[in-house]
Formats: structure tokens, sequence, C-alpha cells
């Protein structure tokens, strides 16, 4: 270890490690736009400038590595002075165009302007002007007036998803970000990009102009994309998710997470949900409140077992729950002494793995599911199912959340049909469910954002999800499902409830609500 | 006087071929070195303190003495792009001499211990990268590249590589990404060259004069060598005089000349009638002298420091009263905006900014303020990127600003040159 003296003071880093790191772990601010804790150093925006005692040029934190007894400040008149200089290099050919711009609101330039500039512009030349709305791919338009030309994007496509896709082009002032060939930036691992670009350069296609990031509130929680549990931000407001972030997570996934875990909210949101409970063919439907649903499956359950026995029905689950959720719903099969299958979507891509993050099986938890499986101690093989459903008056399935996950769902959903009724317990609604030709309940279920609990991911590591937001009032864990299915009566319902409004950001008087 | 020693058989047209070379004495001095141990020739080197001719004036043998000693492959790498505006003793050495290179360059890199090397020749220079392929050529098939060269052992392979003729490629990490084939753009350092350069390896770089250089300090000794210059700055320098002087070209002097002799005895002087305004003594990046500055200044790294400017790679550029400073300014502003490479903000958007304000005020639309705004931006782009030519931009542009300021508050206050008939520079 190190001992250094930063703004007078004393912290001690491990050897190797530069100035902006030993600034980051005092907490202090210092300004910088190129260096990003995930990437290599560049060094090109010169606004990480601190003063080391004994050397009179000022140096950048981010390539310098910090010696035992450097006494590093970045308060002195002299780096004020740089670093508003700094800043006001970077925006002289800044188009400003901040009310139209994506970022506003969370943009570097606009948070370093407040805090080290303020002053009225001095350019009175022309500014370069550049390509703007530049289709980089299907997920990603560019603006490359309002590049920095900080190359982290770069360096993001070179060294984390070995993609190589950008390059900045030209020289001096006239540099841009581009692709050889205008090929478009398409990759796994893209929107990545959009997270690190300083200023609004690099904005998603889903997200631009959807939301202003101010009046969005966010939390923390685990994707439920695939096994690797990457961390994630979740941005919402009361009509919705908009849109997720990878959240730092060194033992997990880094600084970053796959695109496709972005796309957690076309499945959570309301407009693909299923809103109520729905017992009934085709004319015979009517929506049906989910919690007493669940009671009068749960008693029809126990008819069946009690008069025709317990191999007349089945359950079957899937690794879309936490591992509450499953302890629950697995008792009560127990308790009725019913079979229990596990509904694997893609048996042959489970043990995939990218090289980075993204795997092949596209539940947050068969680890914990197979475990709950194993304690509680139940679980059949699959052909069972398969050769046996024509006998079954019951199947009671735990249903995927995320259904694009789920190709198979239409022939499950077939062989689910040979059995008398089929009871899925299901956050989406979906067509062919509805459409199947037994009789049909389908009970909403909450998604990852609307409970607490647990995933573990494909190495057991144990993490917690959270509510973030109630999107359907009424839908039920499976846990609560569960519990009404046996009869017991839940402590707080499954409406939208006083629990909630209490966590609900949007009552509260903070700036922001709308 | 002038002092041939690297220009000594530049007039003789059969120098250029391997036979004439060697008719004057050429390889004798790499037959010497191979009977000497590498480390010796690289204690001559700084014995003789010899300085690189490229612009920095940085000790040759201590930067050589930066090699690490841990076993990797290394590199020698001869800088001839000669970007820097004014300069024009690289081509002409290449172009008459290129043996005296390559046998400086094989001496060199036997010091270093390096078994391959590469000339870096800008892109334009047509006859430079033919005269140094043919050398190159002809070295090979005497035996003088190649396996086991003169029987002594030591391996050692040589290439030309072309440049597309961008400035920045001259800066030495620019030229290394160049070479590695990628954007022709200046690397962070530390890491530096000597350590981790060429495709990681350790590197050296050195100009085409330094790298010749080293024969005749073989061949005359420290003595000898030191015979010529100043004590901090040994030897003779080629000078590339431009500008208004009756007789410009190359002259090859000893260091610690007098700048008033090389222009008005050596290169003949101004054109009749004319009256020296100011002196840009080592290339467009150094300051401006002005003609009293320059009629006391010597020629070296020393007397040019206290003068405030620097000798940089010897192009000595001689303006006399009939050109206007605020359009010398504005070309020479034009030049580095279109040649930086613009990885680093404050040269970027600098260079871009004083160039447009120069040309803002050349146009007629100057404000009195544009005066201290170049000013407060070249100082803000001085000593904060990551190489020299955000300052190289920045420091004409100071100076300039200071010593002619007359001229720039006139501009902008009458909208047009205060000299008259003034002719337009170009670069
Ligand atoms: C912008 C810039 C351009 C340069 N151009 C050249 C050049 O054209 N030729 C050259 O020899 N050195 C040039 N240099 C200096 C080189 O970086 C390097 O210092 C030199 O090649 C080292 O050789 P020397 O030690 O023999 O002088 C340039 C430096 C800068 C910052
Ligand atoms: S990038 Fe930032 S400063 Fe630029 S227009 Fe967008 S919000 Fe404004
Ligand atoms: S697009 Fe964004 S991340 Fe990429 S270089 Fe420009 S500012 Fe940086
Ligand atoms: S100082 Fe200028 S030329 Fe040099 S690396 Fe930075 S931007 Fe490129
Ligand atoms: S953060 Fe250090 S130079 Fe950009």
């Amino acid at each position: 270890m190190l001992k250094c003296k930063i703004n007078g003071q004393d912290v001690e880093v491990a050897e190797g490690s530069s100035i902006i790191e030993a600034f980051k772990a005092t907490g202090q601010d210092i300004a910088h736009y190129c260096w990003h804790p995930g990437l290599s150093v560049a060094g090109v925006c010169r606004l990480c400038m601190v003063e080391i005692e004994g050397n009179p040029r000022l140096q950048i934190a981010c390539n310098t590595q910090v010696q035992e007894g450097m006494v590093i400040n970045n308060n002195s008149d002299k780096i004020k002075d740089a670093v508003k200089w700094g800043l006001d290099f970077h925006l002289i050919n800044h188009p400003l165009d901040c009310p139209i711009c994506a970022q506003a609101g969370e943009c570097q330039l606009q948070i370093q302007y407040m805090k080290f500039g303020q002053y009225d512009p001095e350019m009175a030349e022309r500014k370069v002007k550049k390509r703007k709305v530049v289709d980089l791919g299907p997920k990603i338009v560019l603006d490359t007036e309002r590049c920095i030309l900080c190359s982290r994007c770069v360096r993001f496509t070179d060294e984390v998803s070995k993609t190589n896709e950008l390059g900045i082009f030209n020289r001096g002032d006239h540099s841009e970000i581009g692709t050889v060939d205008d090929r478009p930036l398409d990759n796994p691992y893209s929107v990545n990009t959009v997270d690190i670009c300083p200023v609004g350069a690099l904005t998603s296609r889903e997200f631009r102009f959807q939301q202003r990031v101010w009046y969005l509130k966010n939390e923390t929680t685990v994707c439920n994309g695939c096994s690797t549990g990457c961390s994630t931000k979740v941005y919402f407001n009361e009509e919705g998710m908009w849109r997720v972030k990878p959240d730092h997570n060194d033992d997990v996934n880094g600084y970053w997470m796959c695109d496709e875990g972005r796309g957690t909210p076309r499945f959570v949101n309301k407009d693909s949900r299923l809103l109520s409970a729905w017992n009934g063919q085709k004319d015979e439907g009517q929506d049906l409140e989910a919690g007493a649903a669940a009671k009068a499956v749960g008693q029809t359950l126990k008819k069946v077992v009690a008069e025709q026995g317990s191999d007349k029905v089945a359950f079957v689950v899937t690794g879309q729950y936490t591992d509450q959720e499953n302890r629950a719903f697995l008792s009560l099969a127990k308790d009725l002494g019913v079979k229990v299958y596990h509904w694997v979507n893609n048996p042959e891509k489970m043990d995939e793995f990218d090289g980075l993050l993204i795997r092949g099986d596209k539940n947050p938890n068969t680890y914990g599911l197979k475990e709950a499986m194993k304690e509680v101690g139940v679980g059949s093989p699959w052909s069972e199912l398969e050769s046996s459903v024509s006998d079954l008056e019951y199947v009671v399935v735990a249903g995927p959340e995320n259904h694009f996950a789920y190709s198979d769902l239409t022939d499950k959903v077939d062989l689910f049909s040979k059995a008398n009724h089929q009871v899925w317990f299901v956050a989406g609604d979906h067509d062919v469910l509805r459409a199947a030709s037994n009789k049909v309940s389908l009970i909403p279920t909450k998604t990852y954002v609307e409970k607490d609990g647990t995933y573990k991911n494909f190495e057991g590591r144990e993490q917690r999800i959270r509510r973030v937001m109630t999107l359907v009032p009424g839908a039920l864990s499976l846990t609560e499902a569960s519990k009404l299915m046996s009869g017991q009566e839940l402590l707080v319902d499954g409406n939208v409830s006083e629990s909630y409004r209490k966590t609900n950001f949007f009552s509260s008087n903070e700036r922001g609500y709308l | 006087m002038e002092v041939k020693i690297l220009s000594e058989h530049y007039h003789k047209d059969d120098f250029q071929g391997l036979t004439g070379y060697k008719a004057n004495g050429g390889y004798e001095m790499l037959k010497k070195a191979f009977t000497m141990k590498p480390q010796e020739i690289i204690d001559l080197v700084k014995a003789a303190g010899l300085r690189g001719r490229g612009g920095a004036g940085f000790p040759t043998g201590v930067k050589w003495g930066f090699l690490p000693d841990n076993g990797e492959p290394r590199y020698l790498l001869c800088n001839a792009d000669e970007g820097e505006p004014g300069t024009f003793k690289d081509r002409e050495m290449m172009e008459r001499a290129p043996h005296q290179l390559v046998e400086g360059m094989i001496i060199s890199a036997f010091a270093i211990g390096s078994k391959k090397s590469y000339i870096y020749i800008r892109g334009e220079y047509d006859d430079s990268i033919n005269s140094c392929r043919q050398a190159i050529k002809e070295a090979y098939d005497a035996g003088l590249l190649g396996k086991n060269i003169m029987g002594s052992g030591f391996d050692h392979d040589m290439d030309v590589y072309c440049g597309a003729g961008a400035y920045i490629c001259g800066e030495e990490t620019g030229m290394i990404s160049s070479l590695e084939g990628k954007k022709g753009q200046p690397k962070l350092k530390p890491p530096f060259p000597a350590v981790q350069g060429y495709l990681g390896k350790p590197t050296i770089v050195n100009n085409v004069e330094t790298l010749a250089s080293v024969i005749y300090i073989l061949r005359d000794g420290v003595d000898a060598y030191r015979k010529y210059g100043t004590e901090k700055s040994p030897g003779t320098k080629l000078f590339s005089v431009s500008g208004n002087v009756v007789k410009p070209g190359n002259y090859e002097v000893p260091l610690g000349y007098p700048l008033k002799d090389l222009i008005f005895d050596l290169c003949g002087g101004l054109k009749p009638g004319r009256k020296l305004k100011a002196v840009i003594p080592g290339g467009s990046s150094a300051p401006i002298l002005t003609a009293e500055e320059a009629m006391v200044a010597t020629l070296d790294y020393e007397n040019l420091a206290q003068h405030g400017s620097m000798l940089g790679s010897g192009a000595v550029m001689v303006i006399d009263d009939s050109n206007c400073m605020v359009d010398l300014l504005g070309v020479t502003l034009h030049f580095y905006h279109h040649e930086s490479c613009g990885q680093c903000t404050p040269c970027r958007e600098g260079t871009g900014w004083l160039d447009k304000i120069v040309h803002s005020i050349l146009d007629g639309k100057g404000r009195l303020q544009d005066i201290d705004l170049m000013d407060e931006v070249a100082g803000h782009m001085m000593g904060r990127t990551i190489c020299a030519l955000s300052d190289a931009a920045a420091m004409p542009t100071l100076s300039f600003l200071k010593k002619f300021r007359d001229e720039f508050e006139f501009y902008v206050r009458e909208g047009r040159s205060k000299v008259k008939g003034q002719a337009h520079a170009q670069m």
C-alpha cells in the first residue's frame, strides 16, 4: 500500500493505482470524461488535471501513478482555471441542443458546467458542422456534433465486446466517431456504449425522446434475463419501466450488461400483461379477481386429489421464480402429493456461455429451482409428463415471466391441452393460452420488479431482487398464490396497497413529481 | 564559415551510390564499430554530447541508455518524416547521401542491439524513398545488411516505410502508431518508447541527421567532435534556411554559430532595400525572434532558449519587412489546425479556434478582445496534451502576439494590414 495526500486528506491506495483512483477512494470530486474504470486509459479529455507537489507541470490524474508520499491537489486556482478551460474547449464546437437532447439531465457537460463553468461563451466563430442523427445500428443513434471524442465507445468495442466496430475518423476538429464503411454497430453488448457516453452523442433508439430522465426514479435490482444475474438499475415512473442500465458489480457483471437484458420492460410493462384472472373458454370467459381465482383453484385441486387421486394433477415449474416462491409452490405440491416437472425451455443451449456475460440458460433462477426441488424432495422426469398428460385432470403451470425466452410456449400449451384443464400462473397475456383447446385458467403473477426475493445465479450466488413498483394491481407472487391455494389468507392483499403507496416516490414532494 | 562534416560530399554525384560512398570512406566506420563493444559506442555518443536533431535536442546517448535490459527484441526507427515547416535537411541527405544514413543506422542498431530498423519517410518525398530503398538494396547485396554483417556475427534488417505526409506522424509515438498500421496518432506517455514502443517492444526513435552524426563521432572521436559547437551543444548541425534571403538552402555550421552571420554571410543577406523584421530559428513551432534578437542570437540550444525560443529542427525562416505578421500567423495556424490529430481536447479545439480567430481578423472582422482571447486560448493549450503539437501551435501564437502586437491591433482597428503591399505567405 502507498500513502498519499489528496486535497489534504490522507489515503492509502494499492501499488500501481492511478491518482484518479485515489480520488475515487477518498470520494473527492475530480472532473473527467475519458477515464472509465472498466476501460483502458486514453488520457485525451485533459480534464482530470492535478497539481503534484514538487512538479511544476500539471499532470493528468488518470495516467499518473501514485507514488509514496505524493501530495496532490485539485482545488487550487490553477487547477480550477485549467478545468474551466478544459471544459470550454469541449464546448466551443458543441451544438448545445440540450432542449432536444435525450441526455439532458444526466449529461456530463451540463454537470461540469454547473460546477466549473457558468461563464458566458467567448467563442465568436462559426462552429464545426458535423453529421447529426446518424443511424449507427438497430439500437443506437449517433449525433457526431455532440460527441466530445472521449473514445470511451471505441475502447468499449475494442476491449470489452471485442467487436471493433467503432473508430474515430478524420483529424483535428473534424474527427468523427463512425464505423468502417458505415457497417452497423450491432453486437449483443452495444447499448453499453450509450451508458458510458458522457454526453448525448450516443442515444438508445428505444429510450430516446421517451422520457426526461429527471422525471424517472431508479432502483437497483438483478436482471432476470439469464442465469448470469447482472446487477442492474431499473428506471421507472408511475407509467412503468423505461429503461435498464447495468449497476457496477465486480463479482458478476463489472460495469456492463447485455442488450437483451435491457428489454425487460417489454414483458414487464402493463401493455403486455395479464391484468386480471381469466377462467373459461372463449365465450364463457369472464374476468376474475386473481386472489379469488387462486383460492378457487386450490379448492378444486384438493377435491380432485381427494376424489380421483394425486396422479390426476401435475405441477410444472420454470426457473423464472424466486427461491421463496419456489419453496412455497413446491411445498404445496408436496402437501398435495402431486408430481412436479421442470420445464426447461431450451435444453440444448442451457450450458452455453459467450465468455463475457450472456448465458444460454435464459432463466434467472434455474440453480435455485433445482436446489429447492432437491430440498423439498419433488421432481420427476419430463418424459413421464409427456406420456401421462392425457390422463391428467389438471396441469398447474408456474409459467414464464419472460416469454421471449420461451419459444416453445405454443408447443407446451398444446401438450398441456391434452389434459382436461390447464391452470397458468403467468405475467403476460398470451393469445395462445386463451386459444387452448381444453379448459384454461389464467392467474396474473408479478414480475421481478414487483416483488422481493432472491435468485441464485449460475454459480449459486444468491442475489436480492426488490419490489420497485406495482404495475398490475392484484397480480400475485407465486408465494401469495401458493398460500391462497392452500387455503391460507394473505396478510397484505395483492391489491394496490398502502404498503406500496408508502414506498412510491411519486407521492413525495421531491423534485420530479409529475 | 561552413564546416562540412555531414554534407562534405553532397556535391559529388556518385556519393549517392555504394561505390562512390565507399570511395569516400563509406562503411569504414561500420567496420570499426564491429571492433568495439556496443556499450563503448553508446558511451562514446554520450561523451560526445550528441543531441537529437529532430527537434527536442534530447541527448542521444542518454536516450539509448533508457533501453531496458530485458532480452526483448528492440527496434530502431529513423524519423524521416520531416514535417516541421521550413525543414528540408533530411531530404537532402537522403537524396544525396542515403548510405550515410544507412551506415549511421547500422552502427546505431549495433550499439543498441537492434536486429530490425525502419526508415519512416513522409509520403511526398518520392526521391528520398527511392534513394533510401536503392541504398538498402545495395547494402544487402554487399553484405552490409542481413545476416552476419561483415563477418561480425551481427544480423540486421532494414526497411523503408512510407507515411502519408501527416505532420503528426513525425512525433515519435505517432510514427510508431502509423508504423503499426494504426491511425497515426501519438500515444500516452508513460510508457515511453524506449520501454514500450513499436509493437510494445523497446524502441529508439532518432532523426536522420542524429543517426548520420554517429558515424563521424566514431571517425573523429569525442575531442575532435567537440571541437565544434559549444559545451552544451557540441558538433555541427544542418540548418535549412528559407524565406527572404538571397541564397536559401541547407547550411552546415558549428552549433553556436551567430544567426546574423548565417543570414548575412552565408545566405547573402536580404534582397536590396529590405529590412529584417523577424526570424523563426527552429521551424514554425519555435517562438519567433525580433530582428534585434536575431542579430545577437547564436544557433545553439542554450542561447536560443535564453531568447525564449528554441533550436528545434534547425529550420531558419527569415522574414523581412514586406511580410505581414498577422498573415504569417494565419498561415501557421492553418497548418496546425489541419495537422492536429484531434485526440486531446485542448489541441483539437484550440488549434481550430485560434485558426478561426486569426482568420476573422484577416477578414476584417476582428474585435480588439480577440488579441487577448488568442493569448488566453494559446496559453491554455500549453503543456496540457499528449504530444507537443499543441505547444507547437501555441508558442508561435504567443510570441507573435507579444512581439508584434501592434500589427495585430492595427489589423483589427483598420481591417487591413499594417504592411503596405504585403506578400501573402505560403506554406
Ligand atoms: C508534432 C511533432 C512533429 C515532429 N516531427 C518530427 C519530424 O518530422 N522529424 C523528426 O525527426 N522529429 C520530429 N519530431 C520530434 C520527434 O518526436 C522525436 O523527438 C525525434 O524524432 C527524436 O529524434 P532525435 O532524438 O534524434 O531528435 C516531432 C515532434 C512533434 C511533437
Ligand atoms: S450532450 Fe449534453 S450539453 Fe450537449 S446537447 Fe446534449 S445535454 Fe446538452
Ligand atoms: S460518442 Fe460518446 S462515448 Fe463515443 S467518443 Fe463520442 S462522446 Fe465519447
Ligand atoms: S497534442 Fe494534438 S496532435 Fe498531439 S496527440 Fe494531442 S491532439 Fe494529437
Ligand atoms: S480523464 Fe484523464 S485525461 Fe480524460
